[in-house]
């Protein structure tokens, strides 16, 4: 009986396997270039960049309906504007811009709408926190979201991308258009910042 | 090796206690596909068209043409007022003909012509005093 649960798990698998295509960046990339496979190429791209992408936007507008949103938009304009990408940088370098652009702009309209600065922090966003419907996080996490917003816009992009994502400097630096030097300390002044934060308010 | 940010990392760790709906990702990639509008993709190797292909060759022969132009033009205006200019310098010279002859007839006159010229002169003046003593 356990025997005949077990393979049939491992024929499940398999044909799971089989039918998931393996991600292929450089073959995903003619075919966008393709009027006939372009679609589905990109369709390739939404389904293996969303989640990272989301989790991205997500930390930067907070709630899951605005990340949503912003998610969407990041993904049409990558489709509008896939013509002019020919692939000089990585396609998940390219996304990223776009989606840390729509956020930052997202963010920015959202000031406005709340009638704020746009020098103010974001730390608004994090007010809605704990009625949020879609956050399971105690007190400490929404200290710790807090501590991020009020950094500045660039250090929290860091900050994010790099605790996080753990994502590496260089690919960072590619996004962020800075020198690596420059994020690691844009990273030391954030660490240091949130500690401090935290240290008084936590 | 302890890291810059161990001490937040130690305490929050890295779930931020955000979460999304269940099948979240798997809807919203099946909708995202769904709702892409249509693009028109220029193919990357696609074969260039006769007029894609001989349009730098066109416009060399257009500029060449162009400063072709300009220059005859230019050259047209420049020799016609060269031509008066020799005319007017030609007229001039005409005119003063007898003067540059003059000059010239000045060069050719030696200096013995010019020793006999003074001892006629002297000559001419000791007739006019001899005759002016027997008077």
């Amino acid at each position: 009986m356990m025997a005949e649960f077990l393979l049939s798990l491992r024929l499940k698998t398999i044909s799971c396997m089989a039918t998931r295509e393996k991600y292929d960046e450089a073959q995903v990339i003619e075919q966008l270039h393709n009027q006939a496979t372009c679609k589905s190429a990109f369709g390739k791209v939404i389904e293996h960049y969303s989640s990272q992408l989301y989790w991205q936007i997500r930390r930067m507008v907070i709630d899951h309906d605005d990340a949503n949103d912003v998610l969407q938009n990041t993904f049409l304009k990558a489709w509008t504007n896939i013509d002019n990408f020919r692939g000089d940088a990585k396609l998940s370098t390219w996304l990223y811009k776009i989606a840390i652009n729509e956020s930052i702009t997202f963010v920015n309209k959202k000031k406005v709408m709340n009638q704020l600065s746009l020098d103010d922090d974001e730390s608004f966003l994090v007010n809605q926190l704990e009625s949020d419907e879609w956050f399971d996080g105690d007190q400490a996490q929404i200290n710790l979201q807090r501590a991020i917003a009020s950094l500045p816009e660039k250090q929290r992009l860091v900050f994010n991308l790099r605790y996080y994502d753990e994502m590496k400097y260089d690919e960072m630096s590619e996004i962020l258009g800075t020198s690596e030097g420059a994020l690691k300390a844009s990273y030391h002044h954030a660490v240091k910042k949130i500690e401090q934060f935290l240290g008084e308010n936590g | 090796m302890k890291h810059e940010d161990s001490t937040i990392l130690n305490k929050y760790g890295k779930d931020p206690g955000f979460k999304v709906p269940d099948n979240y990702f798997a809807d919203f990639n099946k909708k995202m596909a769904d709702m892409l509008p249509d693009v028109e993709i220029t193919p990357v190797d696609a074969k260039p068209t006769m007029w894609q292909r001989v349009k730098p060759l066109v416009y060399m022969a257009a500029m060449f043409a162009g400063v072709w132009c300009m220059m005859s033009v230019f050259s047209h205006f420049t020799s016609s007022g060269n031509l008066d200019s020799v005319r007017a310098v030609a007229e001039k010279l005409n005119d003063d003909k007898s003067n540059v002859e003059d000059f010239i007839m000045s060069g050719s006159v030696s200096d013995y012509d010019i020793l006999n010229y003074e001892d006629s002169v002297m000559l001419s003046n000791e007739q006019d005093d001899s005759s002016d003593n027997h008077q």
